[in-house]
């Protein structure tokens, strides 16, 4: 058996193992990992989801184009919530941990993790993609915050009346002769 | 792309298999304590604006004072203790509901994973019956016996700084939007017990500037937004001419008209913020189609009433200014715009507190004849009611077409739907002025409906994370909607739905925008004499 059937065979179980430990990291994860409903639970669902996905394009050696929708449908979530930068994207990285912890456990793919840096080495591109994500879904946020500051309630409720301001204007303006 | 040292991060990664990902509780509930940080409160009120708050006849808000949640100390007032023990005896005195609420938990666990907060968080603390908890905790240890022998095997702590410090922040993480009373086998109103939470908050001084500041407005000159009736009028005579220059129709509202049949009132961010002024300018299209004998109040110029969670007696006054408006113009009944809390309040609230208003007539649409039986006891009808009866009669003459660049979903806004039932008259109205729209998933919508995550004031700008993710129950159905159907448009009938939907969607599906309903009708209303422009994009086109 060679690296990639290894990994194909093994990938419910690494993918339930990956997935459980990404869910562990919410402080009451028992509803996200158990709950399939992905409408009742966005969170979990877009997780497994995601990282089902991600997995199987990085076997495929897919490029990063085709893996960036999915890594979005689990950086997207974890850039709001009250993780630091570097947990938000953790759970990309420990795909490699978890590898090794499933093919170590077979004595029939022990010998393949020596072949795993090629491996990994896609993972740390998957990693540095979702890093790249997370930090865009930050900017998107402060954007999104001025954007309100700019358009509503800030320009009416912090700045004079209109009349004042008129008023204000007709003094500023020399008279005109 | 630089080549990553595999064998250093790989050998990072492997020998040191600890979650990287974050923590697993360690300790119960009770013991772990809140953590404020920059994107996780909203920022405090402004000792100014309590003060003059404070200064009202009838209202109290005492304490008021500078403080900063992320600081150890809040600068409470020396006999805070007293004041919320005090405050929370005289609230169990006057509120039953409280009372029942307090003592008929069985923590079943129906609503624990019901609410938007929680969903999106996976924090226990926001689970619904354990953010009642942190109130009942308090009642257990001072109010029932059990928790006075027992203590903490009976549930129950003491009032500490650290308790207190949990509430601020957990009652403002509840939107107070009611989907977990849904599933509540005991009909508790969780909600009730935020508006609890937050009212003892205010009475040692601690508040929220986003709530407080819009009250104080609205309570000084009529809207959250603090304008001045010239402004009102100015902004609403804005819109006319914006209409006459999309459609050619001349439209003439009037203000503060004495002997008018109809008062209508709503929110005022439909007068001033995008995307709430086409929804105007919709309503303003169909009153004037209508020959309607209506007029706007500057005074009564705001329909939220963001009293409905800060004090019982603020709410009461401010709603009580829409019906003492509607008496000094001596109209018949009441029209209300797209709003969320005012109906909440209206429906649940008013005819004990404020009503029942009796100088009024039970509304009748001068239009159809139909008399608004379910409207006896607030004299207040809805504008989807209004709008559904007139299109159940044949009086609208609409083009589907006009809206063709749309392809809807419908979002039922929590207090119109959970609050006052209204579910059918939206659709209604939607299957006649759209092609097509579709549902979202039946888990998320009408009274299981999903909030925007930013009702009751946390609709601003510093907690976005927060909104962000309390709003992601909501986004992913329109995501799912939005793949499978081509939906762009959300539409819905709230102000802060309208605004905060906006954001929420550029964030989790930017194709998405959103839409009043109101605004679908007035693009397609087909006018008399009309000569509108070729609209793509309906009245919020740009000509």
């Amino acid at each position: 058996m060679n690296l990639i059937e290894a990994l194909k065979n093994k990938r419910d179980q690494i993918l339930a193992t990956w997935i459980d430990r990404t869910l562990d990291s919410y402080v009451s994860s028992g509803f996200f990992k158990r709950s399939k409903d992905r409408f009742a639970n966005p969170v979990g669902a877009n997780i497994r989801e995601g990282l089902s996905a991600l997995y199987d394009l990085l076997l495929s050696k897919a490029p990063r184009e085709d893996y960036m929708p999915s890594l979005d449908q689990v950086i997207r979530i974890r850039a709001v919530q009250e993780f630091t930068p570097a947990q938000a994207v953790a759970p990309i990285l420990e795909l490699k941990w978890v590898v090794r912890q499933i093919l170590s456990a077979d004595k029939n793919t022990r010998h393949l993790l020596s072949e795993l840096d090629s491996f990994d080495c896609d993972i740390d591109r998957a990693a540095l993609a979702a890093f790249d994500m997370y930090t865009a879904c930050r900017e998107q946020l402060y954007e999104n915050r001025i954007r309100e500051l700019k358009s509503g309630s800030y320009i009416l409720t912090d700045s004079a009346c209109p009349s004042a301001l008129a008023r204000r204007k007709a003094q500023d303006e020399p008279p005109v002769h | 792309m630089a080549v990553v040292k595999v064998d250093k991060l790989a050998r990072s990664v492997v020998e040191g298999p600890s979650l990287m990902t974050g923590s697993i509780p360690t300790k119960p509930w009770m013991e772990m304590p809140v953590k404020f940080k920059p994107g996780n409160y909203a920022y405090p009120a402004k000792p100014d604006i309590l003060q003059y708050l404070d200064s009202q006849q009838g209202l109290s808000f005492p304490n008021a004072h500078e403080w900063n949640p992320e600081d150890d100390d809040w600068h409470l007032p020396e006999n805070w203790k007293e004041i919320i023990i005090k405050g929370l005896a005289d609230r169990l005195d006057r509120f039953r509901s409280l009372k029942i609420f307090m003592d008929c938990c069985v923590r079943c666990g129906a609503c624990a994973d019901k609410c938007h907060f929680f969903l999106g968080t996976g924090d226990p603390k926001n689970m619904p019956v354990l953010r009642a908890e942190l109130l009942r905790s308090v009642y257990r240890n001072d109010f029932t016996l059990a928790g006075k022998l027992l203590g903490k095997m009976a549930g129950a702590r003491p009032m500490t700084a650290g308790v207190l410090k949990e509430w601020f922040m957990y009652a403002y993480q509840c939107t107070e939007c009611r989907r977990c009373s849904v599933f509540c086998p005991y009909g508790i109103d969780t909600a009730e017990i935020t508006m609890m939470l937050r009212e003892l908050l205010l009475m040692v001084g601690l508040g929220i500037n986003w709530a407080m500041g819009p009250v104080t407005n609205s309570n000084r000159t009529g809207n959250h937004m603090g304008l001045t009736p010239q402004a009102f009028k100015g902004n609403v005579d804005f819109l006319c001419e914006d209409i006459e220059n999309l459609t050619g129709v001349k439209v003439n509202p009037t203000f503060n008209r004495k002997g008018a049949e109809i008062l209508f009132i709503t929110p005022s961010a439909d007068v001033f913020a995008e995307p709430g002024i086409f929804t105007c300018m919709g309503y303003l299209l169909l009153f004037e189609y209508l020959g309607l004998d209506y007029t706007w109040s500057t005074y009564a110029s705001e329909g939220g009433n963001f009293g409905l969670f800060t004090t019982n007696e603020l709410m009461k006054k401010l709603n009580g200014k829409m019906y003492a408006e509607a008496k000094r113009l001596g109209v018949k009944w009441i029209l209300g715009g797209e709003c969320g809390h005012m109906w909440r309040v209206v429906h649940q609230y008013m005819n004990t507190m404020t009503g029942p208003p009796d100088f009024l007539e039970v509304p009748k649409s001068p239009i159809t004849g139909t008399v608004f039986e379910n409207a006896k006891g607030t004299k207040m009808v809805h504008i989807s009611e209004f709008t559904a009866d007139l299109i159940k009669h044949g009086k609208l003459k609409l083009d589907k077409s006009r809206n063709s660049h749309v392809k809807a979903t419908w979002h039922d806004s929590c207090n119109p739907a959970r609050a006052m039932g209204l579910l059918e008259e939206p659709r209604y109205i939607l299957d006649h002025v759209v092609d097509q729209w579709w549902e979202m998933p039946e888990n998320t919508i009408r009274e299981k409906t999903f909030c925007c995550g930013s009702g009751t004031a946390l609709n601003t700008d510093e907690i976005m994370e927060l909104r962000m993710r309390s709003g992601l129950p909501r986004a992913n159905a329109v995501r799912y909607v939005h793949d499978k159907h081509g939906v762009n448009t959300l539409a819905c009938v709230c102000a802060i739905d309208r605004a905060t939907l906006t954001t929420l969607m550029n964030y989790w599906v930017p194709e998405v925008t959103v839409a009043g309903l109101s605004e679908l009708v007035g693009n397609a209303l087909v006018i008399e004499g009309e000569q509108r422009q070729e609209l793509d994009e309906g009245l919020r086109t740009l000509v």
